[in-house]
Parts: C-alpha cells; structure tokens; sequence
C-alpha cells in the first residue's frame, strides 16, 4: 500500500506546489490523479520515487518511508518501483530487448550494468515481457522505429522487469492515438488485478480516468479536492476539481512539464 | 504586436526594404574596403588566367616527378598517421571531459566551468600557433605535429561533444534513474547509446580536417609530406610539389567518401 501523508513542496519562496498533500493508493487498484493542468499532478508522481526532492511529509511505501532513504536504499527502493512516461523515454538507437533488460539495472552491480552483463534468465524473461505486451516480434527492432503506443508498451515491459510493487505512470496516453490508449490502458488494469500492483496514473483525460480507475484522486492548486472511489465522482466533483484558479498567481506556480 | 494590424503588402514591403538596406551596407563595408587596401577589382580580376596558366605550366606533375613518388607516398602515410593517432586520442579524453562538462551529466558544476574555459582555450589558439610553441619543447618531430593536432583537436571535440549530450534529453536519463540505474550506468546505458553516432560523425570529420592541418603542421616541424613539399618548392622542383598537392587532395578525397559511407551505415 502506498501512503502519502502531508506531502509539501515549494519552488522557491512561497511558492507552493504541493500543500498538504495525503491520499493511499492500494494494490490491485488503478488510482488515478485527475486535475487541471499545472495543479500538481506531475510533482506529486515524481515525489514518489524521489525524482523530485519534496520539501517535507511521509511517503510510505509498505510502511517504508521513501523520504527517509539513503542514496543506496533510495536505489533500491526504486528498483521496485516502475515508471512510465508521456515521452516513453527510452534510449532510441537501443533495441526493444536491451531497453527492457534496463529495468534489471537497479539490481546490478555498476561493472555488469555497464558492460550490458545480463544472465540467460534475464533475457529470457525480457523477452517473455516483450511477448505478453504484444511485441515479440519487435525485440530486436530500434526502439525509434516503434510507433508511439509500441514504445509505451516497450516502456511497459521495462517497468515490469523490475518486478515492481507499484508502477508510477506520468500521463502515459497523452500522446497516443485513441486504440493505442486502449490497448495501453487494458494492459495497466489487467497488470493492478492479475499480479496485485499498485497502479498510480496521472491522467487529464476525466472519461479515461472514470472509466479504467478504481480510486480518484482529484487536486486542484496543489490541494486534494477529492478522494475516493471513481462511482463517488459526479458533476459537482468535478466543478471542484476543475474550478478555475481564482487568483491568477496560482496559474504561474504551474511546473509541469 | 505592431505586425497584427499590418496587411501582407505593408509586411512584405517592408521585408524588401530591409533585404535591400543590407545588401546597400554590405557594398558600401566592401567599397571602402578596397579603397583602403589600394585594391583594384578589375585589374585584379584580369590577372587571375595569367596566373592560373603559370601554375598549370609549372606545377602540373611530369614524367621526372614519378621517381619522387617513393618517398612521397611514405611520407603522405606518416602524415595520415600523425593524423588519424591525434584524433582518436584527442577524441577519447575529450569525451570523458565532455562527460564531467556537460550540464546533463555533470557531477560538479565547478568543474563544468573549468572544462568549458580549457576547451575554449585549446580550441583559439590556431594549430600552426600551437605548432611553434611546442616546437621549442619538443623539437622538429613527428611528436610535436601529433601534440599540436591533439591540442587543438581536444578543445574542438570536447566542446562538440559536450553539446551533443547537453541535447539529449534529460528525461531519458531521469527514466533509467527511476528505474534505479546509477550515475555510471546512466551513462553508460543512457547517454553513450544515444550520442554514438553524432559523436563517431565528429571524429570522422575530425580525421579529414587535421590531415589538412597535418600538412600544414608539417611545414613548420620539419616532418611529413608538409615538409617535403617545401623542400622541392623551395628547391624550385615545382612538378614534385604539385605531384604532392595533387596526392593530398586524391587521399583527403578518398577519406571523405569513407567517411561519408561510415556516417551512412551508422545513422
């Protein structure tokens, strides 16, 4: 289970991105935080597997604080944590296999990570990944020849051979055609029931996120305006969530993207 | 914000009214120019096929300058040596500078600094400068031309390089940062795959650009095919030299066409 409790973050002076924020996230559940844009939404992902430092509160993950790391524990930690991204992130010139065997980079030593030292069963295993998001016969393709939603799934297995708890997924269709969402959004949903991860989603897409989400979280200004389950969300929550800023200062404390 | 109330005629008058003043600017820089140098175009102008025809008659290579080709050719080849060695060890110290320099993967931000003002150094002092300084070190070698091609060499690449990875995208390596890579394995498995070829692209044109200088370098040093073209010039053996010059200009060539065929397959 992950447990953010009075998540804080400030850009600057006085400029807050994040206030007070809390909100869990179970596994086996797709959770998904909605809002406008510039509320928060990518700050409170990449506060979770510290790619943003926070400024103060508790991240738990299995009753683990995140936040209270070391430098080598925080690598491990994040070995357990998958990620994916608006932009897939992979490195482009690299084939579909060597990008997900990145995923086992959190757990070798800096000698074999570099030299692409990985065992029999590693890449058996990327390539079985590859195989159960629909792209096996793309594993030694460049990654830079995959189209967009075959790159997110790429991204997908990568994350998977991390063997995560939880994968962290920062507006992962908002560059993808409506079939490839389809397809990309079935696979998270399949992967929260089949193998009991934690799915957290940044989305700004509201019928997607009612749609595949179990749980809601909506924020607004760095606030939590509303959590609970996506039945729970009618028009009224969404005018909270979706209210304009009403002072125009908050539009400018935006760091998204 | 004045441009949205104009018409496109307004727009593009005032285009051609600007194109216009700066080709006036430009004749006017290059008339006064001339009168300052006391230069003459026309006059110039028609001495230019009298001199063109000197040359040919001079330098074209004659059935003589084939006995020289033995020496020249071995020279030619110490010449490209010198060459090739310099780029490759200049291109790989100037990467691991580039690593340390570039705002992308840079562990400290003070030797970012450093790095960039030694390469900028490196890279404005021309190479025959360099050439005449170490001269006094190290003498009429074929090490002083090598030493001269690696300096400047070395501040050319590493800006070069330390561009090209501060365009990559930093996001990428944030990707495998989550997934729990360190910094040396982001490097390695980031940042290396993704700038390879625009990198091996650099050496390339590195290696044709300093067998030019080598040459070049070559004069002054006292080695190579630099020096034996001004032993038969200065030796009034004009058809050797030109044997000389028509040899670099076929080896800069081939070199060219290789390397264009390398950049093709690797892109």
């Amino acid at each position: 289970m992950l447990k953010v409790i009075q998540l804080d973050k400030t850009y600057g002076q006085n400029k807050h991105s994040l206030k007070d924020v809390n909100f869990t996230a179970q596994p086996g559940e797709v959770t998904a935080i909605i809002g406008p844009s510039g509320a928060g939404k990518t700050t409170i992902l990449r506060s979770v597997n510290q790619l943003i430092r926070d400024n103060g509160g508790k991240i738990l993950l299995d009753d683990q604080d995140i936040r209270q790391a070391n430098k080598s524990e925080l690598r491990k930690i994040r070995h357990h944590i998958g990620m994916i991204f608006q932009n897939y992130n992979l490195i482009s010139p690299l084939t579909a296999l060597e990008n997900v065997l990145h995923g086992r980079l959190g757990a070798k030593s800096t000698f074999a990570g570099i030299f692409g030292m990985y065992s029999t069963d590693e890449k058996q295993e990327a390539l079985a990944l590859l195989n159960e998001v629909g792209l096996g016969e793309y594993a030694y393709q460049r990654c830079d020849q995959l189209s967009g939603g075959q790159q997110q799934r790429v991204g997908i297995a990568r994350a998977l051979m991390q063997h995560p708890k939880m994968i962290l997924c920062d507006e992962p269709i908002a560059s993808l055609d409506p079939k490839s969402t389809k397809i990309v959004m079935d696979i998270l949903r399949q992967l929260a029931k089949e193998k009991q991860l934690i799915i957290l989603i940044n989305l700004h897409q509201i019928d997607i996120a009612l749609e595949y989400a179990d749980h809601i979280v909506g924020i607004n200004s760095g606030e939590i305006v509303f959590e609970g389950p996506s039945q729970a969300v009618d028009d009224q929550v969404l005018q909270k969530i979706y209210r304009q800023a009403d002072q125009p200062k908050q539009a400018v404390t935006a760091n998204e993207n | 914000m004045k441009t949205n109330f104009q018409s496109p005629q307004q727009f593009f008058r005032q285009r051609r009214l600007r194109l216009g003043i700066v080709l006036a600017i430009l004749l006017v820089i290059y008339g006064v120019s001339m009168v300052l140098v006391n230069f003459q175009t026309l006059a110039s102008l028609m001495q230019v096929p009298a001199g063109l025809i000197w040359l040919f008659k001079n330098f074209i290579p004659t059935e003589r300058s084939i006995s020289y080709l033995g020496p020249i050719l071995y020279q030619l080849w110490r010449t490209l040596i010198v060459a090739v060695s310099s780029t490759i060890c200049a291109s790989l110290l100037g990467l691991i500078l580039a690593i340390l320099g570039a705002k992308t993967t840079s562990p400290l931000p003070g030797l970012r600094l450093v790095i960039r003002f030694g390469a900028s150094l490196l890279r404005n002092i021309p190479v025959v400068a360099w050439a005449m300084i170490l001269l006094f070190s190290f003498k009429q070698s074929d090490f002083t031309g090598f030493l001269a091609l690696f300096f400047m060499t070395l501040g050319y690449l590493t800006r070069a390089f330390t561009e090209t990875i501060e365009d990559l995208d930093g996001e990428k390596l944030q990707a495998l940062q989550a997934v729990g890579a360190n910094y040396f394995q982001c490097v390695f498995c980031g940042v290396l795959p993704e700038v390879a070829s625009t990198l091996t692209s650099w050496v390339l044109y590195m290696i044709e650009n300093n067998l030019r200088d080598a040459t070049l370098v070559g004069i002054l040093t006292g080695t190579g095919v630099g020096f034996l073209f001004n032993h038969y010039f200065k030796s009034f053996r004009y058809d050797a030299a030109g044997l000389i010059v028509l040899l670099i200009a076929v080896l800069v060539i081939c070199l060219e066409l290789t390397s264009t065929q390398i950049r093709r397959a690797i892109a």
